[in-house]
C-alpha cells in the first residue's frame, strides 16, 4: 500500500496567456489507494490529470509513474494508466462492445472478448452491449467511458468528476463501483467537487486551489487534525456566568446567557466526550437543560475553511 | 518500436467509419465520375479530336482518378482526426501509449486504403463508358498510392489545423478543386494559349495529373520524373510538418 506508483516533482503548467494552472506541485500516489482531489471550479484538477496521461505538456517538473519517467519512457507508463473524463467524449454511433474492445487494441493488447464480457457484466453494460452509444442514458454513457478506461487493465485510473451531473442514485452505483475497483487492486485518483464523495471513498485527500496543492494527508488523519465539534445547549433558565468547573472547557455563553456553545475537539471523537462531561458538571451545579445540539464538522467544513484561509492570504 | 496492436485498432476503426458509410461513399464517386463520362465523354468528348494519340474520353480518365483521388483522400483523412478533435474523443488517443508512427500508419492507411478502394471504384466506372488500357498497371498503382500517401499525410494537417467546419472545407472547395480543374483534368496544357500554358506550369496539380496519365497511356505534358520528383518532395514536406505537430503538440495537446 505504501509503494509509490505516481510521482509528481515541482509540477507546474502555465497556458499561453499567462495562466498558471499547476504551481510547483509535489505529490506521490502510493499503490492501491483510493485518492481524491478536491479543488473548486479551475483549481488545475483536470490539468494534473492531463499532465500525467499526456493530454497537456507540464511547463515544468517531472512525472514519474511505475518508476518510468514520463518523458522519455512514456509508452509503458502510459500502458498502466485508465483515464475517465469528465465530458462524455465518446463515438456515439458506435455499439458499446466494439467501443470497448477498440479502447483495449488502442492501449497494445490482444482481443480478449471474455475479459471485454467481464468489464460489461460488472458495468451492468452487458445487455447493452450492441446498442449504439448515442442511443444509452448519461449514467449509462458514464459507464461506458469507464469500461473503456477498464478495457487495457490499468493499474492506476483517473476518475475526472465521475458522478458530476448524475442523479443521487447513480452516484451510489458509481461509488459501488469505483469501490469493486478498489478490491481488484486499481489505484484511483479522483476529482470531485462532492465533498461527502471523497469522505466516503478516499483513502487520502489533496486540496488543490489556484495550481497549488494546499494540503494532503490521510482523510482520518485530516479530520482528527482539522475536525472539530460544535455543540450548543439550551439552558431553561439564564446564567450570568460559567460555574467555574467548566473554566477548562472551551465553551461560551450566548443569546443572553441561555445557551452555551462548545467549540472544541479535533474530529477523533474527543469533542463529543467534552459535551458530555460538560452535561454532567451542569447538572451536578443544578444547572438545568432543555436540548443539545451536537455537531462534527465534516470534510466540507475542513475544505471550505482551508480555501477561506488560502483566499485571505492571496488578497 | 511500433505497436502494432494499436495501429491496428486505429486502421480498422477508421475503416470501420467509412463502413458505416459506405453507401454514400461509393455511390457518390460512381455518380459523379458517369456524369463527367456523360458530360465530357460522350456529349463533349465525341467533337474532340485524339490528344497525343488518345481518344478523348480516355485522356480524361487519369484527370479524373487524380480531382476524385485529392478530393476524397484531403476529406477522409481531414476529418478522421478533426472528429475526434471536436468531439473530444481525442483524449483516448493522447493518453495511449501511441505514437506518432501508430497514429499516421492508422489515419493515413486507411484513408490510403479507402482512396484506392475509390480509385478502382473509379476505374470500373469509366470502363462502363470508354474503352482504354493502363501501359504500365505497377507504376500506375504505385503513384496512386504515392498520391494517396500525400494527400492523406496533407489531409491530416488539415484536420489538425481547422478549428471548425469552415476552416476544414475551405482549403479544399477553394483551392484543391479549382486547382485540379485547371491542372490538365479535362485537357492538355498544351493547348493553352501563350503565357497560359507556361502559368499552368505552376499549379502543382498539373504535375499529379500528368504523372498519372503517363502511366496510363506514356504520354504526358511534364516528364515523368518531374511528376514523380513533386509527389514525392510533397510527401516529404507533409511528413516534416507532421513530425512538427506532434514533436511540440501543436493543436493536440494543451
Amino acid at each position: 500500500m505504501n509503494e509509490p506508483i505516481l510521482e509528481l516533482e515541482g509540477l507546474s503548467k502555465v497556458y499561453p496567456g499567462g495562466l498558471k494552472a499547476l504551481d510547483n506541485v509535489d505529490l506521490t500516489i502510493r499503490r492501491g489507494e483510493i485518492f481524491a482531489l478536491l479543488g473548486p471550479n479551475g483549481a488545475g484538477k483536470t490539468t494534473l490529470i492531463g499532465a500525467v496521461c499526456g493530454l497537456v505538456r507540464p511547463t515544468s517538473g517531472s512525472i514519474r509513474a511505475f518508476g518510468h519517467d514520463m518523458a522519455s519512457d512514456w509508452r509503458k507508463a502510459r500502458s498502466r494508466i485508465g483515464l475517465v473524463p469528465q465530458e462524455l467524449s465518446t463515438d456515439m454511433f458506435e455499439p458499446v462492445h466494439r467501443a470497448v474492445a477498440y479502447s483495449r487494441g488502442l492501449f497494445g493488447l490482444a482481443p480478449d472478448p471474455a475479459r471485454i464480457e467481464e468489464i460489461l457484466r460488472s458495468l451492468s453494460l452487458w445487455d447493452k452491449k450492441d446498442e449504439r452509444i448515442m442511443a444509452l442514458s448519461g449514467g449509462m454513457k458514464r459507464r461506458v467511458l469507464i469500461a473503456k478506461a477498464l478495457a487495457h487493465e490499468p493499474d492506476l485510473l483517473f476518475l475526472d468528476e465521475p458522478t458530476a451531473g448524475v442523479d443521487v442514485e447513480l452516484r451510489k452505483g458509481m461509488w459501488a463501483i469505483i469501490d469493486q475497483m478498489r478490491d481488484r487492486g486499481v489505484t484511483i485518483i479522483l476529482t470531485t467537487h462532492y465533498i461527502e464523495e471523497a469522505e466516503l471513498m478516499a483513502d487520502r485527500v489533496g486540496i488543490i486551489d489556484r495550481g497549488k496543492l494546499l494540503m494532503v494527508d490521510e482523510k482520518e488523519a485530516m479530520m482528527a487534525r482539522l475536525g472539530r465539534t460544535e455543540a450548543h445547549i439550551s439552558l431553561s433558565t439564564p446564567i450570568a456566568a460559567l460555574p467555574p468547573a467548566l473554566a477548562r472547557y472551551p465553551i461560551e455563553i450566548e443569546e443572553g446567557g441561555t445557551s452555551l456553545c462548545y467549540r472544541g475537539g479535533d474530529g477523533t471523537g474527543r469533542g463529543k466526550q467534552e459535551v458530555a462531561d460538560i452535561t454532567k458538571v451542569l447538572i451536578a451545579e443544578g444547572i438545568d437543560y432543555t436540548g443539545i445540539d451536537v455537531r462534527e464538522s465534516s470534510l466540507e467544513d475542513i475544505f471550505v475553511s482551508l480555501l477561506g484561509e488560502e483566499q485571505e492570504q492571496a488578497a | 518500436m511500433i505497436g502494432w496492436r494499436s495501429t491496428w485498432s486505429i486502421y480498422t476503426r477508421e475503416l470501420m467509419r467509412f463502413l458505416r458509410t459506405a453507401f454514400q461513399s461509393v455511390l457518390a464517386p460512381v455518380l459523379t465520375t458517369s456524369l463527367y463520362f456523360i458530360v465530357f465523354g460522350a456529349a463533349i468528348g465525341g467533337r474532340m479530336p485524339d490528344l497525343g494519340g488518345v481518344d478523348y474520353g480516355a485522356f480524361i480518365i487519369p484527370g479524373l482518378l487524380m480531382l476524385t483521388l485529392l478530393g476524397e483522400t484531403t476529406s477522409n483523412s481531414s476529418f478522421g482526426i478533426y472528429m475526434p478533435r471536436f468531439t473530444g474523443t481525442i483524449y483516448e488517443l493522447l493518453s495511449a501509449p501511441v505514437g506518432v508512427a501508430e497514429t499516421l500508419i492508422g489515419f493515413v492507411g486507411a484513408a490510403m486504403t479507402k482512396s484506392l478502394i475509390l480509385a478502382a471504384i473509379i476505374l470500373v466506372t469509366a470502363r462502363l463508358f470508354v474503352d482504354y488500357s493502363i501501359a504500365y498497371p505497377l507504376l500506375a498503382v504505385l503513384y496512386i498510392m504515392l498520391v494517396a500517401a500525400a494527400f492523406s499525410l496533407f489531409g491530416f494537417i488539415l484536420g489538425i489545423w481547422a478549428d471548425n467546419f469552415e476552416k476544414l472545407g475551405i482549403i479544399p472547395m477553394l483551392f484543391l478543386t479549382p486547382l485540379t480543374f485547371l491542372g490538365g483534368t479535362f485537357y492538355s496544357i498544351d493547348m493553352l494559349p501563350e503565357p497560359w500554358d507556361t502559368i499552368a506550369l505552376a499549379n502543382p496539380i498539373v504535375y499529379l495529373v500528368s504523372g498519372l496519365r503517363w502511366t496510363f497511356y506514356g504520354s504526358s505534358d511534364v516528364n515523368i520524373w518531374i511528376s514523380f520528383g513533386i509527389t514525392l518532395a510533397f510527401l516529404a514536406a507533409c511528413t516534416g510538418v507532421i513530425a512538427y505537430i506532434f514533436k511540440t503538440g501543436w493543436r493536440l495537446r494543451a
